[in-house]
């Protein structure tokens, strides 16, 4: 138990302190490179001996970046703008920007005017990214990148150090897979929070480094006994879910996280590189194998179907939509979502969420309703 | 056997309202304080509720709070939601009811109940003024007369003066220029009205209506937001007879629930 906790803590104090991630990087000498969401390809800056950093934006309020972008716009967007505009992200050899929704395609021209000091990588994916043809232009794109990083970081980027980065990441990936049925399988032990921060942390620190506390924490977690869940247990969905309030009151009202199909999380490491074929194309095959998110298209709309069957597979008793605010892709998504889960007989609550909000009592109405009706 | 009393407070955002009531059935006593969470509304509506009631607190088997104010209410045995307590008071009254509205200070809800009087589904509005009881006081407020004339004053409405229905803010921006304009009064009125319908209706249209339909809260007393209501959904809507007091009547009955 005491391994758990030291474990926990430990990776907890790395996600609620991403700056001093990164002075610790830049004072070992490395280089380091953000990585704004969604689905960049880091492994890159990883094989070439730098370490990403992921930018999901903060809990904060913005003021800079409102000279950029209007204020109804996505807050992991603003808020990760304002911060590089402030300084935070000083120190960052560049910034990886994709290019996967409309919000995101005003981030990289903006970035450039706000953040002088910080050099852009624009990270562009065929829309259909599944079809052949689609296949192609993200392999082209991803060389260039690759040149790109190279010229960043100084090296070459060999295939062997390529294919290295992707058995890294790969190992991290079932890592965080395993800690997610372990956390859901010890709701006692391990909270809502502590689940969010262990995920968390994988953005700020080496990802290697990562694994090592995350299985550490994996193999003390899988000794334990298996722990009853004090109330529901509910499948979240959205882009992010990491806000320490949303999760307290969850908490509060006796939620356990059966699962997840949350982009920040569970979507990005269910995905795996093929660690068998060409180091840059496993990339691509990687990103055109992503399921369950609604900022990479998919003329299916499988996310939806996808939702009902980790509701159905995970035994949970409903499912909490956590909408990101002012997010098309994901309003979208919720009307065809909302009518296969009717039919297939799973509650659903939707909830909007963003990074500047201050006052989470009506979500902890809507949740406490929603527990009732559990 | 002995009478049980149970006790429920609904401590809004503006309002504070409670409700003695006795076996779990009969209302005895009950209050309505223009005062909210947060100020001293609550202690006065739990005091004056009792007064109403002719108990002292000593009688009072269980309190049980809803609303915003819930979980600061020190003498509360209970909490529980407002939507909860909302479905469980218009089942109660009303067993035949599926579908709630509720429009009150700060916000709006709608609720789907089931034959069982379970709530099955709930939307409640986002974070705006627009569709509440807080969008008909600031248009009050600009037109110089209480909240509870502007129901007399639909009434004499003869035509209907287009307001938005998006922002309150921009509502108000547009009211003061139609009144410079020498708009109807009235008329303005029932746009206004109208504007709180359109806002409402489009939660109510969004979890699905099924009636009988049913109102309360304190927007349910305007009734040219009512009637705007019925003509925006095409059903009939029933305002309940304790309107304001329903969330406070709902927590009494589900304390009573707890300690029968």
């Amino acid at each position: 138990m005491s391994d758990v906790r030291k474990n926990m803590d430990a990776l907890r104090a790395i996600a609620e302190s991403p700056r001093k991630q990164l002075d610790r990087v830049l004072a070992e000498g490395k280089k380091a490179v953000g990585v704004i969401p969604y689905f960049a390809p880091e492994e890159l800056v990883y094989a070439a001996g730098m370490v990403p950093f992921g930018m999901w934006g903060a809990e904060t309020q913005v003021s800079e970046s409102k000279r950029y972008f209007p204020a109804f716009y996505c807050s992991i967007i603003h808020t990760a703008l304002d911060l590089g505009i402030k300084g935070e992200y000083d120190g960052l050899s560049a910034v990886m920007i994709p290019l996967t929704c409309d919000t995101l395609k005003g981030m990289g021209a903006n970035w450039r005017y706000g953040v002088k000091n910080i050099p852009v990588i624009d990270v562009a994916y065929a829309q259909n990214r599944t079809i052949p043809a689609g296949e192609e232009f993200t392999e082209g794109q991803f060389k260039k990148i690759r040149g790109q990083v190279e010229e960043i970081a100084g090296v070459k980027i060999t295939d062997m150090a390529l294919a290295k980065a992707n058995k890294v990441y790969n190992e991290n990936r079932k890592e965080c897979l395993r800690f997610t049925e372990l956390a859901a399988s010890h709701p006692q032990t391990v909270s809502l929070t502590d689940r969010a921060m262990v995920l968390k942390a994988r953005y700020f620190v080496e990802r290697d480094a990562h694994t090592a506390l995350i299985k550490e924490l994996n193999d003390a977690l899988e000794v334990l006994p298996e722990e009853k869940a004090k109330g529901s247990r509910i499948v979240t969905t959205g882009i992010i879910a990491d806000s320490p309030e949303l999760l307290g009151i969850l908490q509060d009202n006796g939620f356990t996280i059966a699962a997840d199909q949350i982009t920040h999380e569970s979507v990005d490491f269910r995905s795996l590189a093929d660690e068998t074929i060409d180091p840059v194309m496993a990339l691509v095959k990687r990103l055109s194998g992503i399921k369950g998110t609604s900022v990479l298209f998919d003329p299916a709309k499988s996310r939806n179907t996808e939702l009902a069957e980790i509701a159905k597979a995970a035994k949970a008793d409903g499912v909490l939509w956590v909408l990101t605010k002012f997010c098309d892709p994901e309003e979208f998504d919720y009307v065809p979502a909302k009518k296969i889960l009717d039919e297939a007989g799973i509650p659903m609550l939707q909830i909007e969420i963003d990074q500047q909000m201050v006052n989470y009592e009506q979500i902890r109405t809507a949740i406490e309703t929603f527990k009732d009706m559990l | 056997m002995a009478d049980i009393y149970t006790l429920g407070m609904d401590l809004g955002s503006t309002t504070s309202k409670g409700v003695v009531l006795k076996n779990g059935k009969e209302v005895i006593g009950s209050s309505i304080i223009d005062a909210g969470a947060g100020t001293t509304g609550p202690q006065r509506a739990f005091e004056a509720c009792l007064k109403d009631a002719g108990v002292d607190r000593s009688q009072i088997s269980n309190i049980t709070a809803t609303g915003y104010g819930r979980n600061s209410f020190e003498p509360a045995d209970l909490v529980i939601s407002e939507l909860s307590a909302h479905a469980l008071g218009v089942h109660t009254m009303y067993p035949d009811a599926r579908t709630l509205l509720d429009i009150g200070g700060q916000d709006s809800k709608v609720m789907s109940i089931g034959k069982n009087g379970r709530l099955d589904n709930f939307l409640m509005n986002d974070k705006c003024a627009a569709g509440t009881g807080r969008f008909l006081e600031v248009m009050a407020k600009v037109l110089e007369v209480g909240v509870a004339d502007l129901k007399d004053l639909e009434a004499k409405a003869e035509q209907t003066v287009s307001v938005s229905s998006t922002c309150t803010v921009f509502a108000e921006s547009e009211v003061i220029s139609q009144l410079a304009k020498g708009a109807d009064i009235p008329g303005l009125v029932r746009g206004i009205c109208t504007s709180v319908a359109a806002k409402a209706a489009s939660l109510v249209k969004r979890l699905g209506v099924e009636e009988p339909v049913y109102m309360t809260g304190g927007v349910a007393r305007n009734t040219g937001v009512v009637k705007a209501l019925e003509r925006e959904l095409g059903v009939k809507i029933t305002v309940s007879q304790i309107q304001q007091l329903n969330g406070a009547f709902g927590a009494a009955v589900y304390g009573f629930g707890r300690v029968k």
